[in-house]
């Protein structure tokens, strides 16, 4: 008899189990954290964490959704501290001109994904040596135009997407779930999302089945510098200041996340809530280095540890270099 | 470009070493235009000097990429080397050369557990070495977050010392391509090192110890981490933390620019040592004409991909 | 045969061997051997295990149960390093080359001769690499480039490997599956030679032809269990057929269609050129018609279908598609003008090994299931269901993984894939390569009844029987050219062979008539 079970792609039984791991692991961690420290187990100190971990979150969405389509960016940083430069050339103060930043932030987002894009797929330069380039590229763009020092300002409703509340619940973290439900209809219940895994497992054979490789990868390279920009502004909001470094190790960060989750680096296996989950992880595991008093380095040894381990656990498929 | 590979081809060079080397002469055709002092013994000398740390990081990465993998630790190490070694000599000069030693056998170690991991796990390569080089780094910054240690004096003269006019970074430099590219040639490990990389299944059926090529490519890089931090403490004289955070990434590009296609099987370590050259004489130049550095920035990243968009028309590779 | 043959020792012999893999037991107590001297054949399906039984006769799997006797002394192997040292040789279906390396290096691959001071000797290993291959009569520069041969002469690379060491035990898996015609004759050639010289040589084939041609003893293997081992002279083909698979050959090929009345061509190619493989190919295909395109790997058949499906593209010359100019397509195009194509190399180029099978039958016609964009997955799961009972498709159901399936099994799922998505022309390149023989049955009466139901069928195939079974007209290519066209009672593989290696130059005096 048919099983119409849940709506995954993957071969069943890894599917399920990866899953199992991750709840169970992420769970494990948080009755650790509540041991440490029990104000963990807080609405507010839930709140903190979420909103310390939206920007992150959204960036982890546009990544895992490259590395599906068997990509890499590691470009997004860079382009979060250029779209945070952008914004404040504006020079703006007055919110109305809210929607106008981040539709400017959207659109170079996209082109410079686009770039991205082209790149990889029209000029078959390596994901990770286009994106890499495309970064320095970037910094020297930012650099060059604040000379060192940002200047301008943004206007006061940054701060309150940053850090406010809409309902209870902070406002990022609600624009995480918009967009993560968003992309995951998209990817999840969509033909173009069944393109992005078909393409991400072996792009020649979606030739063959008529799918266009090339756009397909393009337009998933701009939803990651989309996501990246978004999650630029939303990072500028939370902290309040902008500096040449927005962002910085976001990367990695958002590499490392999508890994944990289950996401394969060969492409074409993983699912954006467990790239999520992954990047929670990556926070709630930055949290405890603080709740134990541990110096702010220690989240790198804790970092490594984790990749690693996780990544062992789920085994990744082939063993290619990027 | 046909035309350029053909007669490689027929030269048995890699199209790519030629596309590359070409590069480099138009760029010191350009310097030579730009600025009198850049066409002199005494800046070529110069930029020799200070591409050692990059050219040691590169040639171990190169080792790695033919393999297959990729060694994103190569910074942390090199970082942990650095702080190690000026740290545990500290002022007591006669502890110098043990420790010396020390430091290289251990950088090849932390190298070597890179390779056991991977080699026995099916983790990904990426993620093993981008685990480990954040391990070792957060363990180097909870050590210390300045500068720490104290060299000898004498030892500066790794980095700045002369000898038969030139300069000993970059005769070490020199001496350590032509033996990474000697064994590649002319031994069986370094042939395996090729196989395994072209094809790992072909070279596991085929007998190959495919384990300890890959545990060997890893220690390798390790080693020559290690040296790049043994040649900043040289440089500054403490061991500075820091210094391993541009490393990671900069040891890679090389590789790639001089034609070592990501994916191993292909390219070779004299396409590295032209790349090694082509960035720091690119560095150079950059600096002789008005440009800002964050402009710099910006032309290194373009000519990046224009090095590598020209000859990567032919094999994709993830 | 070497006179000793009845005498001689078995160099082989596997007791009891069992192994297991997830869910499988791919090898049930197997009893196996083979003699110094002897050319003996390994028979069976896909699936009946004669992999696995390679790959542990190698040391490149560890038995479960059982165990190895390897000329009179029991052994273990560690690696496959360790099996190779002691004399076995396995020349596997893919060939285990290094494009990058070049021919001697290939050769000597992990072995390379040492000159002074330990260290690799280059001119040693281009002159013994040259010695290997004038033993082998074949004319190869050991300094080329491994990547830059044909496949025949990559193979003869493979097999000048064995020849290195003191080879006791050769294994040849499926060597003809890329290789035809003469380049197999000089195989047979060069495996006699070894036989002679005393070699055990274990021929792994589909071809019964061949191992009636070549082989001395068959052993045949099905559902991991041997069932027999016979002396090819004591048996025919038929009784080898049924002891695979417990059918006649005779049920093996549905009854020919009739040939097909004159109408307009559902696909017509005219003077196709894809320089350098293709040059200037011209035929038409009409509806209900099975169409075979012969010749030997390399004629440039496949890009031909390349060409027509708009994969890869083409120099010049016209398509036309149910009477629409067919010119510059694109692989959309052609699937949603009604053409499918099955390639080759379905592990590489045909499934995707990621997903499940409903995902890999709806690839090409995802859009019958989406409306504004959004999939309707448990319609596409029905309907998976309904082609995998159609095709009687051995998979748990349409949600399980296609990466465990046997050959013929993701076979039948590429043809569900290919069958919904076309309604025109469909065409097949190497339909049953890697599928066993009762997968085959099933794969041609489904072609069959595709060309019943008026669709135009192209089948490019490089195994005789199967053309000239299946197809009612068949068209030969040759280095680019078309050298002919047979149909009906002229459809027999002297005909074919002929017109497959026709000479196309008049001064060549080698050409037989």
């Amino acid at each position: 008899m048919i099983g119409i079970r849940r709506h995954s792609l993957a071969p069943m039984r890894s599917g399920s189990l990866k899953r199992f791991a991750l709840s169970g692991f992420l769970i494990a961690l948080m009755a650790t954290a509540t041991a440490l420290q029990p104000s963990f187990l807080s609405v507010s100190n839930f709140q903190n964490i979420l909103t310390q971990a939206a920007p992150l979150l959204i960036v982890v969405l546009g990544q895992a959704i490259v590395i599906l389509a068997r990509g890499l960016d590691l470009s997004v940083a860079s382009l979060m501290a250029t779209m945070a430069v952008v914004a404040t050339a504006f020079n703006a103060t007055e919110d109305s001109m809210i929607p106008i930043i981040v539709a400017a932030v959207v659109a170079l987002s996209a082109i410079v994904g686009f770039a991205n894009g082209l790149l990889v797929t029209k000029r078959k330069v390596s994901p990770f040596i286009a994106t890499l380039a495309m970064m320095i590229v970037l910094q020297g763009v930012r650099f060059a135009y604040t000379k060192g020092a940002p200047a301008g300002s943004l206007p006061a409703g940054f701060r309150y997407l940053g850090t406010g509340k809409f309902a209870g619940v902070p406002v990022n973290l609600l624009a995480f779930i918009l967009l993560f439900a968003l992309l995951s209809l998209a990817l999840n219940k969509s033909a173009l999302g069944r393109s992005v895994y078909i393409v991400g497992g072996n792009p020649r054979a979606a030739e063959l089945v008529g799918i266009r490789s090339d756009r397909v990868t393009i337009l998933c390279y701009i939803a990651c510098s989309i996501m990246a920009g978004l999650g630029g502004l939303f990072l500028v909001g939370y902290v309040g200041t902008v500096d040449n470094w927005v962002g910085r190790g976001y990367e990695l960060d958002s590499i490392v996340a999508a890994v944990i989750g289950g996401v394969s680096l060969a492409g074409g296996a993983g699912t954006l809530s467990g790239a999520a989950a992954g990047g929670l992880i990556l926070v709630l595991l930055f949290n405890i280095v603080v709740i134990l008093g541990l110096p702010v380095q220690a989240q790198l040894v804790i970092k490594g540890v984790i990749i690693v381990s996780a990544a062992a656990l789920f085994v990744q498929g082939q063993r290619r270099a990027t | 470009m046909s035309a350029i590979a053909r007669a490689a081809q027929r030269l048995a060079i890699e199209p790519a070493l030629v596309v590359v080397t070409l590069l480099l002469a138009g760029l010191i055709g350009v310097g030579a235009m730009v600025s009198d002092r850049f066409a002199t013994v005494g800046n070529f000398l110069a930029v020799l000097e200070q591409a050692a740390p990059l050219g040691f990081v590169a040639a171990g990465q190169t080792l790695v990429i033919l393999e297959g993998g990729i060694d994103l630790s190569v910074g942390a190490i090199a970082a942990a080397a650095t702080v190690f070694l000026a740290g545990a000599v500290n002022g007591r000069d006669g502890l110098m050369l043990p420790m010396l030693a020390a430091v290289l056998a251990l950088s090849a170690l932390a190298g070597l557990v890179n390779g056991i991991v991977t080699a026995r796990t099916k983790v990904h390569p990426l993620v093993v070495t981008l685990g480990s080089g954040s391990v070792l780094n957060g363990l180097v910054l909870l050590y210390t977050l300045q500068p720490t240690g104290k060299a000898p004096t004498w030892f500066e003269n790794f980095a700045f010392g002369r000898a038969f006019g030139l300069p000993i970074s970059a005769l070490a430099m020199v001496v350590g391509f032509v033996l990474v590219g000697w064994m590649l040639r002319k031994t069986r490990l370094g042939r395996n090192i090729l196989a395994v990389g072209g094809n790992p299944e072909a070279a596991r059926l085929s007998g190959i110890g495919v384990d300890r090529v890959t545990m060997f490519v890893y220690a390798a890089s390790g080693f020559f981490s290690g040296l790049a931090g043994v040649y900043f403490v040289s440089r500054m004289g403490v061991g500075d933390p820091r210094v391993g955070d541009p490393l990671t990434l900069a040891s890679i590009t090389p590789v790639i620019v001089g034609g070592t296609m990501l994916g191993g099987g292909r390219g070779g370590i004299a396409g590295t040592l032209v790349g090694v050259l082509l960035i720091s004489v690119l560095n150079n130049v950059l600096n002789y004409t008005s440009v800002s550095t964050f402009i710099q920035w910006v032309v290194q990243g373009l000519i990046i991909i224009a090095a590598v968009s020209i000859f990567s028309g032919g094999s994709k590779r993830p | 045969m070497s006179a000793s043959f009845a005498e001689s020792r078995a160099v082989i012999a596997l007791q009891g061997i069992s192994k297991y893999f997830p869910g499988v037991k791919s090898l049930d107590r197997v009893n196996f051997e083979a003699k110094a001297g002897e050319v003996h054949a390994l028979l069976g399906e896909n699936g009946a295990g004669k992999s696995t039984l390679i790959k542990t006769i190698a040391g490149a799997y560890t038995p479960d149960e059982g165990t190895i006797v390897f000329n009179g002394k029991e052994r273990v192997w560690s690696s496959p390093g360790e099996a190779k040292k002691a004399g076995i040789h396995v020349i596997y279906q893919e060939l285990l080359l290094f494009s990058e390396l070049s021919v001697a290096e290939n050769i000597f691959v992990g072995d390379a001769p040492r000159g002074r001071f330990g260290f690799v000797d280059h001119g040693a290993m281009v002159s013994g690499a040259k010695a290997i291959l004038d033993r082998l009569g074949h004319r190869l520069d050991p300094r080329a480039k491994v990547g830059s041969l044909s496949v025949a002469d990559q193979q003869m690379v493979e097999i000048a490997k064995a020849l290195t060491r003191d080879t006791k035990l050769l294994v040849l898996d499926e060597p003809t599956a890329v290789i035809s015609g003469r380049e197999a004759d000089l195989l047979f050639e060069r495996m006699k030679t070894l036989r002679e010289s005393g070699v055990c040589v274990i021929y792994i084939s589909h071809r019964l032809e061949e191992i009636f041609r070549v082989c001395d003893r068959v052993t045949v293997l099905k559902d991991g269990r041997s069932v027999g081992t016979r002396d090819i002279k004591s048996i025919d083909r038929d009784t080898l057929v049924t002891m695979m698979v417990g059918r006649s050959l005779a049920d093996i090929f549905p009854k020919k269609r009739a040939q097909v009345a004159d109408s307009t061509p559902l696909l017509s190619v005219r003077d196709l050129q894809m320089p350098p493989r293709v040059r200037g190919v011209s035929f038409d295909l009409h509806a209900g018609e099975i169409l075979g395109l012969a010749g030997l790997v390399g004629a440039g058949r496949s890009e031909v279908a390349h060409a027509i499906f708009g994969s890869m593209a083409k120099q010049s010359g016209t398509i036309t598609l149910c009477g629409a100019a067919h010119n510059a397509p694109t692989p959309r195009a052609s699937i949603d003008a009604g053409l499918g194509f099955l390639t080759e190399d379905r592990k590489g180029e045909g499934l995707l090994m990621l997903l499940d099978a409903a995902a890999n039958i709806s690839a090409p016609t995802l859009r019958e299931f989406t409306r504004f964009g959004l999939l309707n997955r448990p319609a596409e799961v029905t309907s998976a269901a309904d082609e995998i009972a159609r095709f009687r498709i051995a998979i748990p159901g349409p949600t399980a993984g296609v990466r465990a399936l046997s050959g013929g099994n993701q076979q039948k799922v590429l043809f569900a894939r290919w069958t919904r998505a076309c309604h025109r022309v469909l065409i097949l390149d190497e339909p049953t390569r890697g599928v066993d023989v009762g997968a085959k049955v099933e794969i041609y009466s489904m072609i069959h009844d595709l060309a019943a139901a008026g669709l135009g069928v192209l089948v490019i195939s490089s195994e005789l029987p199967e053309i000239i079974g299946l197809c009612s007209r068949v068209i030969v290519m040759r280095e680019g050219v078309l050298t002919g066209e047979l149909s009906g009672d002229a459809v027999d593989d002297r005909e074919i062979m002929r017109l497959a290696t026709k000479n196309l130059a008049a001064a060549d005096a080698r050409d037989a008539a």
